[in-house]
């Protein structure tokens, strides 16, 4: 059964259309890539899955109840876990702070949040020295890997991953590709968005976006 | 709870703003409490000095009021004699029995009054300080006056010698104990004898040592006295004790006639006074070589005694009500002084609440452009958090919370920083303000003419009164009335200015943090981020 499903999404930006009538399912369990040339509207598409904006037609089912009858912040802080393409971590925490932080937002209930934080920062294949330190001080990939972190923090069913590996050197590509590919064996619906065809490549299905003409 | 705690996070990471934030916040919680503490401090000395005072009022005629009431002057064809001589002369003159009406007035406590009449001596009583210029004129001034005068000065002076006094002696008789003001204060003190019976109708009084001295009189001896207008009507009263006082002679006997001199007071029960008058009028009614105008008369002058000033003020719809005519007015020389005494405090205060407005919005303007400048570069913190799923209201409390902890920073540091300096601050305000108040005096002094020569009468002298107040008599003016002015205060903040400090930092924190959840809240998420990126 579907986790999330898109039922004839349409999407127009100052009545320029940008999404037409989108089906998609996703279900637990599997890795998703949506793939399209720049402008053919992935991004789009990742901010109507993750909730920060809503289709201009059509209906987005989580676990078959209506999105735009949740509640939009309880949707994105519980719901699901977004990692951006540019991270969008607070510069100013530490990354094991960024990472409680996410906790304490969707009011995740656990024993050790600390505890918990670090854990998930070394599943993703960060050192413990650097947890302490300023987002500001980490690499691209670190960052990367503390965005992903704070995603799977509060435990949500849902991963969304926008250019995942853009700013990623080969290597760093391939394990977070890794960490990715482990999470949906772990039993999570993750949806990635890239122009990558290596990272088409590597995920379980594919959805293609093209660009709308105004023919269409 | 982790609002709070990313506050205080923010706070420790943000230092440079927050702690400019703090400076502007600092000064204008370090100015507050100046203000606040200059207003407490006044409003200190006034419940203090209120706390202490009971007041005093009398009843007094309202020539203006009266002359309005007649309609009469310039416009109206003028008054006639007969409106003049009632509105100068007897119709301001309240009988005894109105006055104790008067007195039955619920906010009354105590109500006393003395009458003042004029008497001369006789062979073997004389008064203290006789001009030896006296003519043969009953003992009246008038040759005194005139030696050094042109004639003209000479009659005008005269005349208001004679306006001023009518005897020798002044004999004073009080209704009560109450009314012996001199005496409860210790400016008199009974050296020898006693004090007459209270209400007592016998012919018994008290002399001052210099005229026991001056007539070889002790207790138990008797004085005759006799009406100024008619040589022949002679009292006779037993001396029951004599008294000390302190008080100086501060008018020059040889203008207003020797009964003006302390020395030449004679004081007595009003009652006992009261039948020598009756006596007085009787003879001069009976006898027909007198006229009934030549008989003594007095003066007589009521106190009313409060126990607050509510009683006070109180006290005149319940005077009218019991027929109190519009022509009189209730005054209180209590009152007057104290108001005067407060003048420059109260300017001060008055002063400091302007300019704790003025801080307050200067302040609350700079915090609130600080707070727009803040979120804006914010912005960015605020699209993550609310793209994280934080709600716009507790991000918008998460900054309110970080505004809050820096101005209740300041505002307790302030307050440290204003506890310290106000009472210095104040003083120093308030000695200029004083100095500024006496130079107007002085400057009303030597251009009209009032009080210049009587000026310095009452000795200059600091006197402590209540919760640390100093007042200053720096003026001894007998015509406008000496003003006790309070120059220096000793305390200043207490818990209300620290309550009005914390209010004061709530109501910054709010208009200051407004703006910025007004932006908080317009924020887009989804904009911000994809600006961003």
């Amino acid at each position: 059964m579907a986790i999330l499903s898109l039922q004839n999404i349409s999407f127009s930006y100052d009545k320029t259309p940008v999404l037409k009538d989108i089906s998609y399912d996703f279900e637990k369990g599997k890795l998703y890539c949506i793939v399209g040339k720049s402008g053919a509207g992935k991004t789009t598409l990742l901010s109507l899955l993750s909730g920060l904006t809503t289709p201009s037609s059509g209906t987005i089912l989580y676990d078959d109840k209506d999105v735009a009858k949740i509640d939009k912040y309880t949707f994105r802080s519980k719901y699901i876990g977004v990692v951006f393409q540019s991270y969008n971590l607070i510069t100013k925490y530490t990354a094991l702070e960024n990472v409680i932080l996410a906790m304490d937002v969707a009011g995740y209930k656990t024993d050790n949040k600390k505890q918990k934080a670090l854990e998930l920062l070394k599943s993703v294949g960060l050192d413990e020295d650097e947890t302490d330190r300023r987002i500001l001080k980490l690499s691209g990939g670190q960052q990367q890997r503390v965005a992903i972190a704070r995603a799977l923090s509060y435990d949500p069913d849902i991963i969304l991953a926008d250019e995942p590996t853009g700013n990623l050197d080969r290597e760093t590509q391939s394990e977070i590709m890794a960490i990715f590919r482990s999470l949906a064996k772990q039993g999570k619906c993750v949806i990635l968005v890239s122009h990558s065809p290596d990272v088409a490549a590597m995920c379980d299905e594919c959805y293609k976006l093209t660009k709308l003409t105004k023919k269409s | 709870m982790y609002i709070i705690k990313n506050a205080l996070r923010c706070i420790s990471r943000s230092k440079g703003r927050n702690i400019l934030i703090g400076i502007i916040s600092l000064v204008i919680a370090v100015s507050a409490c100046i203000g606040l503490s200059i207003r407490q401090a006044a409003e200190s000395a006034k419940q203090s000095i209120l706390e202490g005072m009971s007041v005093t009022a009398t009843i007094t005629y309202d020539r203006q009021s009266a002359m309005s009431n007649i309609g009469g002057g310039k416009g109206n064809g003028g008054f006639d004699r007969n409106q003049l001589e009632a509105i100068m002369g007897g119709a301001s003159s309240l009988t005894l029995e109105e006055y104790q009406l008067y007195a039955t007035a619920d906010s009354v406590s105590d109500f006393y009054y003395t009458m003042t009449a004029y008497f001369n001596g006789s062979d073997g009583f004389e008064p203290v300080n006789i001009s030896e210029a006296l003519d043969d004129n009953g003992g009246t001034l008038n040759g005194g006056l005139v030696g050094g005068y042109s004639d003209e000065t000479a009659r005008i002076k005269g005349g208001l010698a004679n306006m001023m006094s009518a005897g020798d002696f002044k004999i004073i008789g009080y209704s009560s104990e109450s009314a012996m003001v001199d005496f409860i204060s210790g400016v008199s003190l009974i050296t020898d004898g006693v004090v007459f019976a209270e209400q007592t109708d016998e012919n018994v009084c008290i002399i001052s040592e210099e005229l026991a001295i001056f007539n070889n009189l002790s207790v138990g001896d008797s004085i005759t006295i006799t009406n100024p207008n008619i040589d022949t009507e002679a009292y006779e009263l037993t001396v029951c004790g004599i008294y000390s006082s302190t008080e100086t002679n501060n008018i020059p006997s040889s203008m207003f006639g020797a009964g003006e001199d302390p020395a030449n007071r004679i004081y007595m029960s009003a009652a006992a006074l009261q039948k020598i008058i009756d006596a007085s009028v009787t003879a001069a009614n009976e006898d027909t070589e007198t006229e009934s105008a030549d008989a003594i008369t007095a003066t007589l002058s009521a106190t009313y005694v409060f126990a607050d000033t509510d009683a006070y003020y109180a006290f005149e719809e319940e005077a009218r009500a019991l027929g109190l005519g519009d022509t009189y007015t209730i005054t209180s020389a209590d009152i007057t002084s104290f108001e005067n005494g407060m003048t420059p405090l109260n300017t001060l205060s008055t002063m400091a609440g302007w300019f704790l407005i003025v801080i307050l919005i200067i302040g609350a303007v700079i915090l609130v452009v600080l707070n727009i400048f803040n979120v804006r570069e914010r912005k960015y913190e605020v699209g993550v958090l609310t793209a994280m799923g934080m709600k716009k209201w507790k991000v918008a409390g998460q900054f309110m919370c970080e505004v809050l902890v820096v101005t209740m920073i300041a505002i307790v540091i302030g307050a440290g920083i204003g506890a310290v300096s106000s009472v210095p601050v104040t003083n120093a305000l308030l000695e200029n303000q004083v100095s500024s108040q006496q130079s107007e005096s002085n400057r009303i002094e030597n251009n009209f003419g009032r009080g210049g020569m009587m000026n310095g009468s009452i000795p200059s002298g600091e006197n402590e009164s209540g919760l640390g107040i100093k007042e200053n008599n720096k003026f001894g003016n007998m015509v406008s009335g000496a003003a006790n002015y309070i120059t220096e205060v000793n305390s200043a903040m207490n818990l209300t200015v620290v309550l009005q400090m914390i209010g004061i930092g709530l109501l910054l924190t709010l208009i200051a943090s407004v703006a910025s959840v007004l932006f908080i809240m317009r924020y887009d998420p989804l904009k911000i981020l994809a600006n961003r990126d």
